[in-house]
């Protein structure tokens, strides 16, 4: 095999492994991270009642989560 | 959800209190509710502003249409109001680690 195929054999590996990491690239980070204050919101609930986070505050954890959609496995 | 309901005995002796949260409508909530025993508020973020202002927004590629939601995060918020404890994505999918840190918290006292 000459120099010149090794060359382009290389450039091309170089290529999709790039093209890959693209791909593949991990989603950013969200805004809100640890040691943040959590912003507030009041949202409603299945049954119409609305739940605001302050409403906790001083009195339980909250475990908030986020989740894609109702019906979707998980 | 339906993870975080078989838990939720664990994380009420714990002192959390667990909020769901999605872009779901809170008819579809309800249904769901109903038909899987969800007993904890899901909360309904229609328009996704909750979503954002903690960065999550995501658009999915379904069915050739890109359709809005959040993206699967567990925080824990502590009495302070302090996010004490995050995971994101795929980690967020199992809440163990979630009920382990809560009891923790409540055992430090």
């Amino acid at each position: 095999m000459g120099k010149a195929a090794i060359a382009v054999l290389m450039a091309c590996s170089f290529l999709t492994a790039t093209a890959q990491t693209q791909k593949e690239s991990p989603p950013p980070a969200p805004k809100v991270k640890t040691g943040d204050i959590a912003p507030d919101f009041t949202l409603v609930d299945q049954n119409g009642q609305p739940h605001s986070l302050h409403d906790y505050k001083g009195k339980k954890n909250v475990a908030i989560a986020f989740f894609v959609w109702s019906f979707s496995p998980n | 959800m339906r993870s975080f309901q078989e838990n939720i005995a664990k994380l009420e002796a714990a002192d959390t209190q667990v909020l769901g949260v999605s872009m779901d409508s809170p008819f579809a909530n309800k249904a769901f509710a109903d038909q899987n025993g969800v007993t904890f508020p899901l909360l309904s973020d229609i328009g996704g502003k909750v979503i954002q202002d903690y960065g999550l927004y995501k658009e999915y590629d379904k069915f050739n249409i890109k359709i809005p939601a959040a993206r699967r995060a567990t925080y824990v918020i502590d009495t302070n109001g302090k996010v004490s404890e995050m995971q994101v994505d795929a980690e967020a999918v199992d809440p163990t680690k979630v009920v382990t840190f809560c009891a923790a918290r409540k055992a430090k006292g």
